[in-house]
């Protein structure tokens, strides 16, 4: 077991770092870095100001060799010489270059190369400029646009608990209503509950998460305000002012239960997308159990039908069921995502479409990394979950 | 022990059965025809179909002219004599032409996004379960991989560079020509790089699922005896494998490629309503929803509009998909 954990262990690290090594290519090679925002910003006043760009070259690290500006994006070293026993090892190091030096290479299509260094970066250059501590420790440089110069972690830091929320809740409503559905639409095969859950969950998956969110607003927030029933709110994560809303009385801006109004609208439709799919797999899952032999054992053997169900047939039917929750954390991400934009609520995803909009590429990539760390822990989550639903299995 | 006799009947001379003879894609046919749901969505997606395919002879107005009434007039507006069928939107452009429009665009993208990704999944995974060994090992790790990170963010992500700098993207030029006359998207401009951006960044991610399944039913076909006797029968490995195991591992992969079909337009969607993809003034039901929304307090017919063809296309695929799985599936007596 601890063996088996070590090894998964080291295999989500090794994930993570092709993960990390991936978001590093696209944030240095996403378009409208700081340098170009610079040079766009100023070629419209005046020319650009070789010092400037020169601060900004230092100040993003742009001036650094691919390897060295990886490392110091991921672990914020190397910040210096080495320093062993008082004294400097490799200070002489060439880790990039200020500026091209004036060698110019012009090849037969044109193409002008500029090689050599004029102002070569060493190692020992390094101790004078600010560095991070790196991504490992959550540290994911400035904000761009979005919120300009403040810590990217700190933006997330104010929305994680929000979206944790909305996926949490959503997630939990899902299971707990999808397993006793589909156990009922399984048992009672062909019955007119069957039928109806059957077709609703058709529907359920069929339809994007994109248009049941908007119909939601459309009914239950427009259309019941307008009618003067108990309405709920069109979006946010909870009100500005004081609500006064039919039969429920005024609600407080800011109380818990404005942020309870706020969150029903987008918990359910949420909860709705993945009710759909999840009681359609535990109804199938055990409609095959149910058809095992060692069922037709316990009944023959006299075991109540509800222990039957309960004990025999549900624990096998479940075993599946882990997986698909596994597997099913990447999308939770990808469906809150569009979720939070439809409502306009004030979290991680939503942050995440404003920076793409916005070409802030550390907040997005940010994101990125955040999200596919906590979809690697769920993964080891469900591992040793598994282990409890089936007892077959040893982790080894 | 007593013997219990048996009366035997005598046996009567055996009879003519005559069977019609019908050819598998004839039961399967037969099958699906009695799916009411498929058949129902098989037509509405036919006019979706037709209407986009004559959306020039349709649409009563040019797809970007604006000012054409006042904005948000409902639907059934005449306006200078001239009837706005579903209404203006927030700059007076005709609903009824962009969503024409739109269809054309949505449904292409859609369409050569699945049909690709289809096709590489296949290719790959067909090849994975034939060769295995290294092929198997690589294919299999990048599937394993992608499919456990939350690979839609990274899409958005890529597809957001590729789609504000098209041009970062070498496409060939006749790759551009081709796709702007069958969408008829202005060749000013970078409408039709961004547009075929997308089907490549759809295609990239799209075919995991494919190959998957390809390569677990190539895995089981593989083992059967026939292969073994066309292969001592001395047929090549591309033989085997275009004419034995690809059409054995058909079935599964028609009715993934349908719901791949709808995969891709709800990812399409999502592209755009989130202002990332395939953006203004060129229509895709996606980036008309997300200006829906944003006037929708005041307005709140305005996102059916473009929400009702994407949420019918959508469960149409899906209901087919449904409608062919239970054709092609031969356990299931109909």
């Amino acid at each position: 077991m601890t063996n088996y954990l070590i090894r998964r262990f080291v295999l989500v690290f090794v994930m993570a770092f092709v993960v990390s090594l991936a978001s590093f290519v696209m944030l240095y090679s996403a378009p409208g870095g700081p340098l170009e925002q610079l040079i766009a910003m100023q070629s419209t006043t005046r020319r650009p100001d070789p010092d400037e760009v020169e601060r900004v070259m230092k100040r993003y690290d742009l001036d650094l060799n691919m390897l060295v500006r990886y490392l110091r994006w991921l672990t914020g070293h190397p910040r210096g010489p080495i320093v062993i026993g008082g004294q400097e090892f490799f200070s002489d190091l060439q880790v990039g270059c200020l500026k091209e030096g004036l060698a110019r290479l012009v090849y037969p299509d044109g193409r002008v190369v500029e090689i050599n260094c004029a102002k070569p970066v060493f190692l020992r250059d390094l101790a004078d400029r600010p560095s991070s501590n790196g991504v490992i420790m959550l540290d994911f440089g400035r904000s761009q646009q979005l919120a300009r110069e403040q810590p990217v972690i700190e933006l997330f830091e104010s929305r994680l608990g929000n979206t944790l929320l909305l996926m949490g809740i959503s997630t939990f409503l899902a299971i707990a209503l999808s397993i006793p559905i589909g156990i009922y639409s399984a048992v009672k095969q062909y019955s007119r509950f069957d039928y109806f859950f059957t077709t609703l969950t058709f529907f359920g998956s069929g339809m994007p998460t994109l248009f049941t969110g908007v119909m939601g607003i459309l009914v239950f927030a427009l259309l019941f305000q307008r009618l003067g029933l108990p309405y709920l709110p069109a979006g946010l994560v909870e009100s500005n002012r004081d609500a006064v809303v039919p039969l429920l009385g005024t609600i407080k801006a800011g109380s818990f239960a404005d942020r309870v109004w706020h969150l029903i609208l987008p918990v359910a439709v949420l909860t709705f997308f993945n009710l759909a799919g999840w009681t359609r797999f535990i109804r199938s899952s055990m409609l095959e159990v149910l058809r095992q032999d060692y069922v037709r054992t316990a009944r023959a053997k006299g075991v109540i039908e509800r222990l039957v169900i309960l004990k025999h047939a549900l624990r096998n039917a479940m075993i599946p069921f882990v997986t698909l929750l596994a597997g099913v954390l990447p999308t939770l991400f990808g469906g809150a995502i569009i979720t939070e934009s439809v409502f306009n609520w004030a979290g991680i995803g939503r942050l995440f479409i404003n920076a793409l909009v916005a070409s802030d590429y550390p907040v997005a990539i940010a994101y990125v990394l955040i999200s596919t760390f906590l979809t690697l822990i769920g993964f080891i989550i469900s591992d040793v979950l598994y282990t409890v639903v089936d007892p077959r299995i040893r982790l080894s | 022990m007593a013997t219990t006799s048996v009366p035997l009947t005598k046996p009567t001379a055996p009879t003519l059965v005559r069977t019609r003879s019908e050819s598998q894609w004839a039961i399967v046919l037969r099958r699906f025809r009695k799916h009411r749901m498929a058949m129902i969505s098989l037509g509405v997606l036919l006019l979706i179909f037709l209407a986009s395919l004559m959306a020039p002879i349709l649409a009563p107005f040019p797809r970007d002219a604006v000012g054409l009434a006042p904005r948000f007039s409902p639907p059934l507006t005449v306006h200078n004599g001239q009837m706005h069928w579903l209404g203006t939107d927030h700059v007076g452009r005709d609903f009824f032409t962009r969503l024409l429009y739109a269809a054309r665009i949505t449904l292409s993208v859609s369409f050569f996004a699945a049909t690709f990704a289809t096709l590489i999944g296949m290719t790959l995974g067909a090849l994975a379960g034939y060769f295995r060994g290294v092929v198997d090992s690589v294919v299999m790790r990048i599937v394993e991989f992608m499919a456990s990170i939350p690979d839609f963010p990274i899409l958005l992500i890529i597809a957001a560079i590729l789609a504000s700098r098209p041009e970062s993207l070498p496409i060939p030029g006749f790759v551009l020509d081709a796709m702007g006359t069958l969408m008829l998207l202005s060749p000013v401009g970078n409408e039709r790089a961004q547009v075929v951006v997308i089907i490549v960044v759809l295609t990239a991610f799209g075919w995991i699922s494919a190959a998957r399944l390809m390569r677990g039913m190539v895995l089981s076909v593989r083992e059967r005896d026939f292969i073994e006797a066309t292969r001592a029968l001395g047929a090549s490995n591309a033989r085997i494998i275009l004419r034995h195991v690809v059409p054995n591992a058909f079935p599964p992969l028609v009715v993934s490629y349908t719901l791949s079909l709808a995969g891709a337009l709800t990812a399409e969607t999502a592209l755009s309503f989130l202002g990332i993809g395939i953006t203004d003034p060129t229509p895709t039901w996606g980036n008309m929803l997300q200006f829906a929304t944003n006037f929708m307090l005041v307005n709140p017919w305005v996102p059916l509009i473009p929400g009702l063809p994407v949420v019918l296309a959508s469960l149409a695929f899906n209901f087919i998909g449904d409608g062919l799985r239970d054709a092609l599936d031969p356990r299931l007596k109909m």
